[in-house]
């Protein structure tokens, strides 16, 4: 691979002075979203939680009712139980995924129970519509074992078209999200291993085609080994990364195959024990700085703690080290740091840094696809097609050191993603309806447009009031 | 399975990739370092599957003097595993089994495989299989007439690994602590 003498891409023009910028950047983080909090409490209150269900057919008197319920409504069961697949053309089957929790891994609130994760499964429910135009109902859900829960959700898949499990701790996600995926026949994905891998390939992608690299040829090292990064490095290696190049870190260091706590993640955490025979380290043993030496990628996804990874440690990297620091809300290193260390790119999974690896880029295009193509699952070949997608989506726009993904805001992308995700869906044989990429396409574009039109017409209708001002501002002191 | 040749013995497990077989050989003093982190995995594996199997401070003192009586021990075996290629004088397992009397029920010899440790990456290509057979012959040929397995009750790999291959249960062992 050639690379040029000179950098191929400008670094962020060097800031004011580093510690004085770190610390600003942590307290302005802190007090931002503190003042953040307060607000969503009192909106909560006010509009009593996030969503509700809204008709969709027309009632004009009580004897529509008829109709829609009872005596009319028996013909529609009758007609899917002689077909239960026609659940999904009579009923909002097609379009109605299930948000599955146990509260047991929440945001970076740790396990906080089923109640308490109900206002973020609302939110996540809120993002589904909106971005997706998919119908997401929120069930947080008391369960004691992974057993427990797979029972749970295999019960409830009659009502769903998807599911889609939410903030569960590792490692029982894996467990839980491999034996559902087997047993059900609509698509299961959770995000916080899918969504996040998915973006974070995206952007690599578009990293290494910036800086003249390419997947076969690179030293990658992770940081971290939960949900997210376990699957990126599954992900890597179905893109043909090569596995005695890819390095995997955790808090006991590098992960090798003869590690002391690899009998022990052989019972606790196959996943992680089969990624460690796998890769092996990447040949090295050691800490961190061992790992990064001389690699040319680091994605991290570990705890968020700033200084996780220091400048010395990107230093020690290859020329033009690509730098992923995706904890939140505080990276493991803050991007200035980063570059001024020298590396050429640097992405966090922050919305205030130019490059944010954001699963909502994914998650809702995602299920768009697969909600259209009926699918039965979302096999890897799926996942990949959606970050292939979204990486080809931000280089249609151009690709630069600091624009590596589409944000938020270039939403024409996402029914791209979609698209891709049905035609791949279709291609694999597992669509039940096999559209075509234009079908697909506009589909996708009206399904997704919808939401934003129904938002609108609620707020002016008033039937959605207006946000309250919000409360005296309450500072906080020492 | 042939015999020995020259003390040592190379499985070749088919189907799989055989990128990793190993080298079976009567274990020696020399061994000792090598075997004693080994052998103090497993104990520590053990553990993992009950509290009842709580590993010693001293158990590392215990292994050592453990290990060096048996590889002196006609009554007992140890063999060491070693990679081949560029782990070739590398040992990555080993086993250990001793010969029991019966005193009550025939045949009298049993042999009792105690320990066997691979490392991870020269487990599963048929090796475990393999390292069982030669353990099994080399029990045989000390006048065993019934080979037996010792692990913990809550290890079900190993519970499947044994039945697989013929074992079952004969004797309980239950526990509580006091």
């Amino acid at each position: 691979m050639a690379r040029s003498a000179s950098s191929p891409v400008e670094p962020d023009p060097p800031g004011r002075k580093n510690t004085r910028r770190r610390s600003t950047a942590a307290e302005r983080s802190e007090d931002q979203t503190d003042l953040l909090g307060e607000r969503s409490v009192e909106l909560s209150r006010f509009y009593g939680g996030k969503i509700e269900t809204v008709p969709k057919v027309p009632v004009r008197s009580l004897e529509d009712f008829a109709l829609w319920y009872t005596p009319g409504v028996a013909a529609v069961s009758r007609a899917i139980q002689a077909d239960p697949e026609r659940a999904f053309e009579l009923t909002g089957r097609w379009n109605t995924i299930a948000i599955v929790t146990d509260g047991s891994r929440v945001l970076g609130l740790g396990e906080i129970g089923p109640e308490a994760a109900l206002p973020v499964m609302e939110g996540k429910a809120l993002l589904f519509k909106v971005l997706g135009g998919v119908d997401a109902i929120p069930v947080p859900i008391r369960v004691k074992s992974p057993e427990e829960f797979i029972a749970t959700v295999e019960a409830m898949a009659p009502a769903f078209g998807g599911i889609n499990l939410e903030d569960i701790a590792s490692p029982k996600c894996f467990g839980i999200l491999e034996k559902l995926s087997k047993r059900l026949s609509i698509p299961v994905w959770h995000d916080d291993q899918l969504g996040t891998a998915a973006a974070t390939v995206a952007g690599l992608l578009n990293a290494l085609e910036l800086t003249h690299r390419s997947v076969h040829g690179v030293r990658t090292v992770l940081l971290g080994a939960g949900a997210a990064n376990l699957v990126t490095a599954r992900l890597l290696l179905a893109l043909g990364h090569p596995a005695h190049q890819l390095t995997l870190v955790d808090q006991k260091g590098i992960l090798h195959a003869e590690r002391e706590d690899l009998d022990e993640l052989e019972l606790r955490n196959p996943w992680k024990y089969r990624i460690a025979l796998t890769t092996n380290g990447g040949g090295r043993t050691g800490d961190l700085k061992a790992a990064l030496e001389g690699a040319d990628v680091l994605l991290a996804a570990s705890t968020p703690k700033p200084d996780t990874v220091r400048p010395e440690h990107v230093r020690a990297m290859a020329k033009d080290p690509i730098v992923f620091a995706l904890a939140n809300p505080m990276p493991e290193i803050w991007p200035e740091v980063a570059h001024e260390a020298g590396a050429a790119i640097v992405a966090t999974g922050r919305s205030d840094f130019p490059n944010q690896v954001n699963n909502s880029l994914i998650f809702p295009a995602v299920f768009r696809g697969v909600l259209d193509a009926r699918a039965r699952s979302i096999p890897d070949e799926v996942v990949l097609a959606a970050a292939k997608e979204l990486a080809r989506g931000a280089a249609l726009k151009g690709l630069s050191a600091r624009h590596l993904l589409p944000t938020m805001e270039e939403s024409e992308v996402f029914p791209q993603i979609a698209a891709a995700v049905g035609d791949t869906a279709v291609r694999l044989g597992i669509a039940r309806r096999k559209l075509s990429h234009d079908e697909f396409l506009e589909r996708a574009r009206t399904l997704m447009g919808r939401p934003a039109q129904l938002v609108r017409a609620l707020a002016r209708a008033r039937l959605t009031p207006p946000m309250p001002r919000a409360g005296p501002r309450r500072r906080r002191t020492g | 399975m042939s015999g020995e040749a020259k003390g040592g013995t190379r499985a070749s497990p088919p189907a799989e990739p055989s990128s990793a077989p190993v080298h079976l050989r009567p274990a020696r003093e020399g061994d000792l370092a090598a075997i004693l982190p080994l052998l103090l995995r497993l104990k520590r594996l053990n553990e993992e599957f009950d509290p009842l199997l709580k590993v010693r401070d001293d158990a590392e003192q215990q292994a050592r003097q453990i290990l060096k009586a048996d590889i002196g021990n006609p009554k007992a075996i140890v063999l060491a595993a070693e990679g081949v290629g560029a782990d070739r004088d590398k040992v990555v397992g080993f086993v250990r089994a001793h010969i029991r009397e019966r005193a009550f029920y025939s045949p009298e010899h049993e042999g009792v495989i105690l320990d066997i440790y691979l490392l991870p990456l020269y487990r599963r290509r048929g090796v475990g299989e393999f390292v069982l057979r030669e353990i099994t012959n080399a029990l045989k040929a000390k006048g065993a007439g019934i080979v037996t397995a010792e692990f913990p009750a809550q290890n079900e790999i190993a519970g499947r690994f044994y039945t697989k291959r013929g074992f079952r249960p004969i004797t309980a062992v239950q526990a509580r602590s006091l």
